[in-house]
């Protein structure tokens, strides 16, 4: 039994399939790629994934658990991690609030009352937690730094560190190099795999840049118009013609 | 036989009401269009409306029934001049320099300006000289009654409201389909920016449909005064109040965005408004009163959270993130050490020194003033928690203290049980009713949800405080005692006003603590990001909820405190849904973002008007409304508050001073240099 696994799962908007009968599975410490072209359907996949959006046909389930139809927030306290394509971070807040806020969020049940009573407030043991985090993605001493102060890539780094502050065993990244130069991706891929090794959630990578997928996942999907098209071990998808064809453009698949 | 005349009597009540139901339509459409016309030109949901009709209708009151000025010179001056000078005003003065702030930002400004705009009005022409009674419509004869067909009846008023507004809602079609202006103005509306890249100027196109909407608003100011003055005959802001928020559900209709929608939607509501007086029954007290007050509320909640249109259109608006860049974060957090603990020593000092005085030297007067103060605070803590923590802003604070100061009057009064759980139950109820209204619209942000609790607010006021189970009966008046608990008699002004300032500092730390912990952290993700926060596991509807009753119960408390430092609920003075709008004005204005924020604008509130205006100045206590109203433009630029700002820029200052020496140490200038230079220091 995987840990999450999408089966079957089938999105329409207005007449337009979306994502058509998909099924692709993730394993608990396993890096995995989603790829595809633009408009392939990578994105809804995700979000039926995280239950921003209800499939037609199909289910999700994590750990034996079916999550067709649970909440976002449910899902994340069963342990879905995430991050955003565009940045979302809580302006307004500091580089360590970000990290507080999912630690408490997930440990505690924030329950009104405790906070009257002064049992909601953050334990150092709690803010130590944090800076270590900080510390081993690189962002040490940016804890008081206010959000809006950070560079895009840094910001990245603070979406992956709030998404394992609430200890996911899985973590779902929406193109994380978008935005970055080729030098920064390299940076974040790194320190990514470094963390995922040492944690050992499972990671789910939908991306653009090949380039990373390939450096970076043990496995791929690939999508095209909402179909997926092959799937396999990374180094063999990216040999596959069809996924040339397909995604590379042919010039390319000719080219080589 | 017998059905077919009750039938035909079905129908000839029906077609009354339809021809009774156009005018009053009429009037709601004018002003919908008014809302429109500046929502689509400038972005602003612009309240001050009824601020705009009331100036008018009371300019032509004062110069034609109390300087005898021919009917048609007072509506030339009226609505043709003073009216789109005022729109004109607004726009130069204010609005144009606000257009990239958030549409939160521009209605609070637009509710400092329904504050402080008639206020202004009155103090200018001296309007209370004498009571304003007398008012006349500007139609010579007006109330005569014609038959239309024959046998429905239709006064001269009505039909030129009717023929009025058909003929403004005409000639506006034609202004935009013919005219430069109407072009250019449609351009606006669809981009600003590209229309600016057209080479045309979109401030002189805002200025232009100011003009215009100020023009109908005013219009529509005289038009109803037969209208707003028939009961009491007393011309005043507060008579607008339920014809603007009639016309917010006409312009609702369209998503605001839409003339004809507005239009179409202001005739529907008043034709709906007399239908249902027509035929629904009037046994059922609930029925009865649909019919009468409670109407033009119901529906404008009902729009606002079931109309599809606008729960699409919703969009998470947090009125402190509207301006970019963000605010920046709170003085206190990022003062140093030895600032903190100087601030701290000269509080401590400040507040001895203001203790001493009042439990040593302060007459009764200034002792109920410190106490209403103090009491302010707490009711104004409740804005901090929902603005300030929550992001959002509620126009229904002044509900829920209502609530807590009737709740301390009915327990007491009748099952005589001690006032102070009276007030606590009464902070339960709001504490329900708070958490009850956040369901329907917490999928609301931003201007709707302030909207739909003013129409709660204004719901409240009309209609609930009339029974007996709310706002008391007359024969038992609303007297409160003070409290007597724990052998300790609270009776007295001084061991009242320590009850008070225990319960400030208690309150003061439970929003600090709910600020502090997981309550408030999540509060703060969802402003930050909503998706963000629900993909940590915030539970963003359960955040929402009890946010809203931790607000309504806070408010509550104050609420119960004032009545019993009153001895009465004096609600005309204190609940009323426009105080309110003032309430929230004064406390954002001066800081949502923190307890001694709120506390200030309890302070300002209550010691201000009485110490510096009317004492040291000599003014009247109404120019508060006029200065905090006005300041809410500020709220534009610093929106967390004008002292949260003046305390990091002193900061700043102070901050600089102690660095610029350091520097100078460090470079390693001559020891000598340096030795002068701490000589010089005291």
């Amino acid at each position: 039994m995987s840990l999450l696994t999408a089966d079957g799962v089938t999105k329409r908007f207005a007449g337009i399939t979306a994502v058509d009968d998909v099924h692709i599975a993730l394993e608990e410490g396993e890096r995995v790629g989603l790829i595809g072209p633009n408009g392939a359907g990578k994105t809804t996949l995700f979000n039926c994934l995280l239950g921003l959006l209800r499939p037609e046909a199909g289910s999700v389930s994590f750990d034996g658990q079916n999550i067709t139809r649970l909440s976002v927030y449910r899902r994340a306290r069963l342990g879905i991690g995430r991050t955003f394509q565009r940045v979302e971070l809580f302006s307004g807040s500091s580089v360590r609030d970000h990290l507080l806020f999912a630690l408490r969020i997930r440990s505690g049940t924030g329950a009104l009352w405790k906070d009257v009573i002064g049992l909601g407030l953050p334990k150092p043991s709690e803010i130590e937690r944090c800076d270590a985090l900080l510390d081993s993605l690189g962002l040490g001493g940016m804890g008081d730094e206010p959000i809006e102060a950070l560079s895009l890539g840094q910001s990245r780094l603070v979406e992956v560190a709030r998404a394992l502050m609430t200890q996911p065993r899985v973590v779902l990244l929406d193109e994380p190099s978008s935005g970055l130069d080729r030098a920064e991706t390299t940076a974040l891929a790194e320190t990514l795999a470094r963390i995922q090794s040492e944690q050992g959630f499972g990671l789910l990578l939908v991306e653009h840049d090949v380039e990373l997928v390939a450096s970076f996942t043990e496995r791929t999907y690939v999508l095209d118009f909402g179909r997926l098209i092959t799937s396999g071990a990374t180094s063999e998808v990216m040999r596959d013609p069809e996924v040339r064809a397909a995604y590379l453009g042919d010039s390319v698949a000719g080219a080589q | 036989m017998t059905a077919s005349v009750l039938a035909a009597g079905v129908l000839e009540d029906t077609i009354r009401a339809f021809f009774q139901g156009l005018p009053i339509g009429a009037g709601f459409a004018l002003v919908a269009m008014s809302f429109v016309l500046t929502y689509k030109t400038s972005g602003v949901f612009n309240l001050a409306f009824g601020a705009q009709a009331f100036i008018s209708a009371a300019t032509y009151f004062e110069l034609h029934v109390r300087r005898d000025w021919p009917i048609w010179s007072a509506v030339l001056v009226a609505v043709v001049l003073v009216a789109p000078v005022l729109g004109l005003l607004l726009e130069r003065l204010i609005f144009r320099h606000v257009h990239a702030s958030s549409a939160v930002a521009k209605l609070v400004i637009s509710l400092g300006l329904l504050v402080a705009l008639p206020e202004l009005f009155k103090l200018i022409v001296d309007y209370n000289r004498e009571q304003p009674f007398g008012a006349v419509g500007i139609i010579p004869d007006g109330a005569t009654v014609y038959r239309l067909f024959g046998r429905y009846p239709v006064t001269r008023d009505e039909i030129a409201a009717f023929v009025i507004v058909v003929a403004a809602a005409l000639a506006l079609a034609a202004l935009f389909r013919y005219t430069r202006l109407g072009l250019r103005i449609r351009a606006v509306v669809q981009s600003p920016r590209m229309t600016e890249l057209n080479g045309v100027n979109a401030d002189w196109v805002s200025s232009g449909s100011w003009m215009l909407s100020s023009f109908f608003a005013g219009l529509a100011g005289v038009l109803l005064v037969p209208t707003t003055s028939s009961l009491g005959t007393v011309l005043e802001p507060t008579g607008y109040f339920p014809i603007v928020i009639s016309a917010l559900a006409a312009a609702a209709l369209g998503r605001l965005v839409s003339l004809p929608a507005a239009l179409f939607g202001g005739l529907l509501l008043g034709v709906v408004t007399t239908q249902m007086r027509t035929h629904v029954p009037r046994d059922n007290v609930i029925l009865a009163e649909l019919q009468g007050p409670a109407l033009p509320y119901v529906m404008l909640f009902a729009i606002i959270v079931f109309w599809p249109a606008i729960r699409r259109q919703v969009a998470g608006a947090d009125p402190l993130l509207g301006v970019s860049p963000p605010p920046p974060a709170l003085a206190a957090t990022s003062r140093s050490r030895g600032m903190t603990i100087y601030t701290r020593i000269m509080a401590l000092a400040f507040f001895t020194a203001v203790g001493i005085w009042t439990f040593g030297y302060a007459n009764n007067f200034w002792i109920s003033r410190i106490t209403h103060s103090v009491i302010f605070s707490i009711i104004f803590l409740s804005i901090v928690v929902f603005t300030g923590l929550g992001g959002q802003i509620a126009l229904c604070q002044v509900t829920f203290a209502a609530i807590g100061a009737f709740g301390a009057m009915q327990f007491a009064q009748r099952w005589d049980i001690s006032v102070i759980v009276g007030m606590l139950a009464g902070a339960a109820i709001a504490a329900a009713v708070g958490a009850v209204l956040s369901i329907p619209v917490m999928r609301l942000g931003g201007i709707w949800l302030a909207i739909a609790t003013l129409a709660f607010a204004l719901f409240f006021h009309d209609v609930l405080v009339k029974y007996s189970w709310v706002g008391g009966s007359l024969f038992h008046g609303r007297g409160v005692p003070r409290p007597e608990f724990l052998g300790v008699d609270f009776s007295s002004r001084e061991n009242f006003l320590i009850l008070c300032i225990a319960v400030l500092v208690l309150v003061g730390v439970l929003v600090i603590l709910i600020r502090e912990s997981s309550t408030g952290m999540a509060l703060r993700a969802l402003r930050g990001s909503e998706i963000a926060a629900e993909s940590i596991g915030v539970i963003s509807w359960r955040s929402r909820v009890v946010v809203f009753s931790v607000s309504a119960g806070i408010a509550a408390i104050g609420g119960g405190l004032l009545a019993m430092e009153e001895r009465l609920v004096g609600y005309e003075a204190n609940f009323d849904p426009q105080t309110g709008l003032f309430w929230l004005v004064i406390v954002v204005v001066l800081g949502a973002r923190t307890v001694e924020g709120g506390v200030q604008a309890g302070v300002a509130f209550v010691i201000f008007p009485e110490l510096v205006l009317h004492r040291w100045l000599g003014l009247d206590g109404a120019w508060r409304y006029v200065l905090f109203g006005f300041a809410a433009i500020s709220f534009a630029r610093h929106p967390e508050g004008l002292l949260e700002h003046g305390k990091r820029r002193s900061q700043a200052m102070m901050q600089r001073m102690f660095t610029r020496r350091q520097p100078a140490m460090a470079a390693a200038g001559p020891p000598a240099t340096t030795a002068a230079d701490e000589g010089d220091e005291p």
